[in-house]
Order: structure tokens, then sequence, then C-alpha cells
């Protein structure tokens, strides 16, 4: 395995709260290089050449969103880098801030730039405290260091960099929940069209982009489109951090090309699973991640359309036969059930039934009549949601009954 | 340009949404979010329908008409969709008909019907508990209500609310927002204060089931109008008698909506006329002075009503004026009183 580290590379080697251990290992330097030696069309270019997608879960490419930003004639645009990472499990996007803000920072500042944006914003989930402070501390030296604020290193550009705290809600995270929120808006999703990337925060054209595909973008504007294309898996190139848990041996986050396979993230990355634990099957991408049996260990870790184990936010929760089933399955249910928003009927409705359920199987209480209002559930959390959250909301119950075959007597 | 509904051709306009359509050409589809001309979000899910143009179900309400297209209403799918929202609904719900207010003048209960939600597939939240976990949650879904009656004009009960948003968006003074989220959402005033505002009564005019209805004790009102030794005495606002005549729709002529309230129990009737604008607390105390001593009556035994559309007037009752009915608690009244018959009544026959 290639061992390309374009996100961690640093990590534990600088102090996040000195901006001169970031300049010492060449930071900035891609900020530099954009305004010295680019424009925001060559920038542009460089992204779309780089297939770079979005980190979130939803593999949108970024150039794409970029580009029809930065294409509308409006003057007041806005780039924001959602932070809200409240995916259960997932904890990649605080790590790069806890170990490289900077990085994040620089991000920023070149993708607000590329699209011609004056004002940026950080939406920081509400329980990232810490992470506020190492942010705001790194916002400060950066503004020092003039890569913020006026004529950033003396040039034309201008911008300035807000961080909005939340208040830890996990629908947040969606783009037009996100942007109701910062207008200080109940936060609940928009009905879409019209995209952020046409009417958003405030009605003008917006970007959103998560953390770490922020996080990405130094590297990609320093070393070229091209470069970064050729590290991973084709479709959706690049690194991406993964999140290792449950029973393997080395957990924690780690960074690889995408398109290993998930056999590959759990043998090589993790280590394999503890001694005398037994694979029972890997979730992957958080509490909304879809559940990969054995069968499935060798299908692909990228953001391919078709994959029937899609990566989401790159979590990989490893569950050996140990694990107590409806543990989990309330802990599923139980998070979607207070995490939907509460606006349409399936979700605020469904989810709180599907908990219920959940209850009486655990206490081995379950009907026939629970049994196929559980499938009638289960079929309108995915069809007729309003968002996409009552869709996850079903994913994990619905492997669980279709693969583990939790329903069977 | 055309599209079709049901594999039947309609033209339609640039622009329109398939409700729209639907609307224009009586087509049942069934809808709780969107009520008149209000802002439309797809919340309810309720009116999804299926197109020719995408595999997933659509909201026709947020849908615009476009060329070739192909809409179905009644498709497996949709009526599938449609049967669990409503069963999810219902099961929120259910259980309460007969006692409340909104009772037949319900829309949740007309869809429920209309669609027929009978086959139960969700445990009710109230009946059939018998463990103690069941209760439990039973208690925590009582606590989720919020009961408001301290107000003077609309009298609010979470629990009946269908979380459509109505009132949230037909309010000009943005008086409702949605608390928790979630199951345990609530629709009401922020830090669940009572209600202050003008009292326009939009609210209580676009809420579909009881949990906005207009403040009163209607039974006391209806022992007032059946107590022979007092009088009670009608003013009709101007305009009223058409609005009246829309909620209870098989009354036609106004000579029988006369009728009716003498078989209500109003012994006399005053109709406020076009001049008598800005008048009317001057003829209803009237009726308790000038036209009580004239006629030799204890004012004491005479029981005022105003009926009005305006519910912002319960807040200035009076020893003048003892109670301000809406054209909605009117209806209320007729469905209490028991079956009405076209036509059938007679002069001063109580009901």
């Amino acid at each position: 395995m290639k061992d390309i580290k374009i996100l961690t590379n640093y990590w534990g080697k600088i102090n996040p709260l000195k901006i001169e251990d970031y300049l010492g290992v060449g930071g900035y330097s891609a900020l530099k290089k954009f305004i010295e030696k680019m424009n925001q069309q060559k920038a542009l270019g460089e992204i779309k050449s780089s297939s770079l997608c979005g980190r979130g879960g939803a593999g949108f490419p970024t150039g794409q969103k970029w580009e029809v930003v930065a294409k509308n004639s409006i003057k007041e645009k806005y780039f924001i880098c959602n932070f809200d990472e409240s995916e259960p499990g997932t904890y990649k996007d605080r790590m790069i801030v806890e170990n490289n803000p900077h990085l994040l920072l620089e991000g920023i500042i070149i993708a607000a730039l590329t699209i011609g944006a004056k004002k940026a914003y950080v939406y920081i989930n509400g329980n990232y405290e810490t992470q506020k402070d190492i942010l705001e501390n790194a916002i400060l030296e950066a503004q020092k260091n003039k890569f913020l604020g006026e004529k950033i290193l003396g040039s034309k550009y201008f911008l300035e960099i807000e961080i909005f705290s939340g208040a830890g809600a996990y629908i947040c995270g969606e783009e037009t929940a996100l942007i109701n929120s910062i207008e200080g808006n109940r936060g609940e999703p928009k009905i879409r069209p019209p995209y952020p990337t046409e009417k958003g925060l405030f009605g003008k054209p917006t970007v959103i982009n998560n953390a770490e595909t922020v996080a990405n973008i130094p590297f990609i504007i320093q070393n070229g489109g091209k470069k970064y294309a050729a590290i991973g898996s084709k479709n959706s190139p690049g690194t991406k951090i993964f999140i290792l848990g449950g029973a393997v041996k080395n957990k924690g986050v780690i960074e690889a090309p995408t398109g290993i396979t998930i056999r590959e993230a759990i043998e090589t990355l993790g280590r394999g699973l503890p001694r005398g634990k037994d694979f029972w099957f890997a979730q992957v991408g958080g509490a909304s991640g879809r559940l990969a049996t054995e069968k499935e260990l060798d299908e692909k870790l990228d953001y391919g359309k078709n994959n029937n184990i899609p990566l989401g936010s790159g979590t990989i929760l490893v569950v050996d036969k140990s694990i107590n089933i409806y543990d989990l399955l309330l802990s599923w249910t139980g998070f979607f059930r207070r995490e939907s928003c509460g606006k349409c009927i399936p979700c605020r409705e469904g989810t709180f039934r599907l908990n219920e359920i959940i209850e009486r199987l655990a206490d081995g209480e379950i009907s026939q009549r629970d049994k196929e209002a559980m499938q009638d559930i289960l079929w309108t959390l995915e069809s007729t949601t309003f968002c996409p959250l009552g869709k996850f909301a079903a994913v994990a119950t619905r492997d669980a009954v279709d693969k583990l075959e939790i329903l069977k007597d | 340009m055309q599209i079709k509904i049901n594999n039947k051709k309609y033209t339609v306009k640039n622009g329109e949404t398939i409700l729209d359509v639907c609307r224009r050409k009586n087509i049942p589809v069934a809808t709780l979010c969107s009520f008149e001309g209000l802002s439309r979000g797809g919340a309810c899910r309720l009116c999804l329908v299926e197109t020719n143009k995408t595999e997933k179900l659509v909201t026709s309400c947020t849908t615009k008409v476009c060329e070739g297209l192909e809409v179905f209403i009644e498709s497996e799918k949709v009526q599938k969709a449609r049967r669990i929202n409503l069963e999810l609904l219902w099961a929120d719900h259910a259980g309460k008909c007969v006692t409340c207010k909104k009772n037949r003048m319900c829309e949740l209960q007309k869809l429920a019907e209309e669609y027929r939600i009978e086959n139960f597939h969700f445990v009710p939240r109230r009946g059939e508990m018998t463990s103690k976990e069941e209760l439990n949650l039973v208690h925590d879904n009582w606590s989720r209500v919020v009961v408001e009656n301290d107000n003077p004009c609309v009298s609010r009960n979470s629990e009946f609310c269908v979380e459509c948003r109505r009132c949230i968006s037909i309010c000009p003074e943005k008086k409702f927002g949605f608390n928790n989220r979630a199951g345990d959402v609530i629709v009401g005033t922020p830090y669940e204060k009572v209600l202050d505002c003008s009292f326009c009564g939009e609210c209580v005019r676009a809420c579909p089931t009881a949990a906005l209805t207009d403040q009163n004790n209607l039974e006391k009102i209806a022992s007032d109008l059946s107590d022979l030794k007092k009088l009670s005495v009608a003013v009709f606002d101007f305009g009223i008698l058409d609005k009246i005549k829309e909620q209870i729709k098989n009354i036609t002529p106004e000579q029988n909506l006369e009728k009716l309230f003498f078989a209500l129990g109003f012994e006399r009737i005053i109709n406020l006329k076009d001049e008598d604008k800005n008048r009317e607390d001057e003829i209803i105390k009237n009726v308790k002075t000038t036209d009580a001593k004239r006629e030799k009556i204890d004012p004491r035994n005479i029981r005022t009503f105003f009926i009005s559309s305006k519910i912002s007037k319960k807040a200035q009752k009076s020893e003048f004026l003892d109670y301000v009915l809406t054209d909605r608690e009117v209806a209320r009244l007729v469905r209490d009183a028991g079956k009405i018959v076209t036509g059938k009544i007679k002069n001063n026959t109580r009901l």
C-alpha cells in the first residue's frame, strides 16, 4: 500500500497553536503560489482536474460545485466550511483542527478566494469547544501574518473568516439546514432546488465544503490537480481519513488512499481483530452507514456511484460476534429518534416508532404487527422523507433486517 | 402546455405546480400542510405523487409542471406512501375524535376517512397499553403536550397538533414556531409563553385539527341558551351570515339561517348593516340598557351574543357583552345540537 499522507503528515510534529511551526514545514506556500502565480480560473482548473470530491459523505465533485458559484456574476458570495461533524463515531475533522488547524485555514482561504467570496464561515459543531479555541487562535495568527483580512499578502484579495458555532444538531450538517442555522432560523432543511450554489446563505451563491475536503486544497494547489488525481481510486482520487473503531487492534484515525478494500482497511490499517474476537460485520460510514458482512469485505472504499457499501464519512466500526446487536440497534435508532428535526411526518413519526419497535424487539416482546409496521416504516423512511436524514435513519436497521435477519424467529 | 394526470390530458399554465392543476381540475390530492396561498414547504409528505420524470416520489405541492409530464396520483407506490404516513400521523393522534371540539370538522379525520386508515399497523400511543414500560412511554408522550387557555381568544392544545405549519406560515406576527425536535416537537410560542398578539384569528382559521380553536365555554353557552328565563340576543356582524353558510353547507336561504338560530335557542336577532359599521359596541350596549328599559326586562336576565369572525372581540367582553361566537363556534353549536334537516326547521322549535 502506498504510504501517501496529505492531511496527516505533520500531525504530532507541529504545535497547532503556533503558526511558525506550520510555516516551518512549508505552510501557506500554496496560498503564496495561488496569489503570486495563479488566478482564480487556474486554481479552479486544478481543483477540477484533481477530481476531488466531497468528503462529508455524498462525494459530490468539488470542482463542479465551485465552478457554478465562481461563474455567477453576483458579487456577494459565501464560502462555508462544514465543520459540524456529528456522525456518531466520526472525528476526523476534529483531529485535523486539533493537529494542524492552519492546513484547514489555508484551504478555506484558497477556496474562498477562488470562488470570489469575501466572507467565509466555519460552521463548527457546538460541542467542539477546544477546537473552536484552536481555530480562533489560528485565525488571529493568520491575520497577523497577512494571510487573512485586507490585501492578503499584498494582493487585491480580501477575506474575513467567521467561526459560527452551531448547537450540536446532526441535521445542521445538511447544507440547507446549516444555512438556516447561520441565518438565525431553526436548523431544518430547506426545499431544493434552489441549490445553495445558486441561492445559499442570505440568498447568495454559496459553496459548502466538508472540512476534510477543504484540507486537501493546499496540496492540490501546490502539487497540481494531476498529481492528486493519480493517488488512490480513479473515480474519487486522493487520500481519505479512515476512522477505525470497534474490534480492531489499531483504533483511531488513519490516512490512506481511497479505493482500498474494507478488508485491507481492517487488516492492514487496523492490524486485524484482537485475539479471540470473531468478525461479524463492519459498519462503514457511521450510524447511517451500511453493514458489510464477510461477503462484502472486498468492496472498495471510495465514492463510486454504484458502490454497494458507500464510504460515507469514512468511519469503519468493526463488530464481532460477542456484541449484542440489540444494543447497537437501540443506539442507531435512538440516535435518529433524537436527531430528526421533526419537519416531515415520515421522519418525525417514523424514527420515533422505529425506536419504539426496536425497544420491544430488544425486550423480546415483538409482535407480528410490529414486524409488518417495521417494514412499512423502513420503506417510508427510504422513499418519502423530506431530506436524506430519513434515508440514513433506515440504512443500518434495514441491513440488520436483511443481512443479519434480526426478525427471524 | 399539456400534461397527463392519471392518463387524462390537461392543459396547464407554465409555472403551475401539480397540486395547483389538481385543485383547479378538482382532482383530489391528500394534503395537510398546503393551505390557500401559503408558501409550500412539502413538509407533510401526504401529497406525494409518482411521475414519469424520476423514480422518486415527488411532492405535488412543490413540483412544477413541465412538458411531457405524466403524473400518477393513485399508483401503488403513492397509495402505500400515503397510507403509511397517514397511519403514522393518525397513530400519534388516534382515539380522541368523539370528545374532540373539531369532531366531524377536522381535516385529519376527513383524510383518515377518505383514505381508510382503519387497518392499524402501529400500536396506538394511548390505547392497548398494559406493560409498565409501555405506560412509561405514554407518560413520555403526554409530557410533550402543551395546553394553554390563558389568553382570551385562542385555545391551544398541542395534543391535537399535526405539525402542519399552517399557523406558523399564516401568522402575520410570527408568534408560532417549532420548539424541541424530532418526536418531541411542539408547535408553540417561544419559551411556551402565553400567546399575546392582536388575535387576528388567522391561525385558528387555518388549523386543520383542534390544536388551535376559539376560546370559549360552549357548555355554559349551551345551558344559557336553553335557559327559558334568560333572553338570548344575538347581534350579527356584517357579512358573518355568508361565513356561517360556508361552515354549515346544507343551509342555503337566509330565512332558514334565522330559523336555525331560533332553533338553537336565541330569542332575538339583530343584523348589523353596512351603516352600522363601527357602531357595534353601541348597539350591543343598547340591548342591556335602553332596549331593556323600554321593554322592562331585568338586564341580568339578558345574555348578549356577538356573532362575528373577529376573535379579537373575545378579549373585549364586558357587562354588556356576554359572549362572542365565531362562525366556527356557531357551526359547532349546530353540530352539537343534532342533525339539521334543511328547510324543516320550524320557528321557535328547539333542536
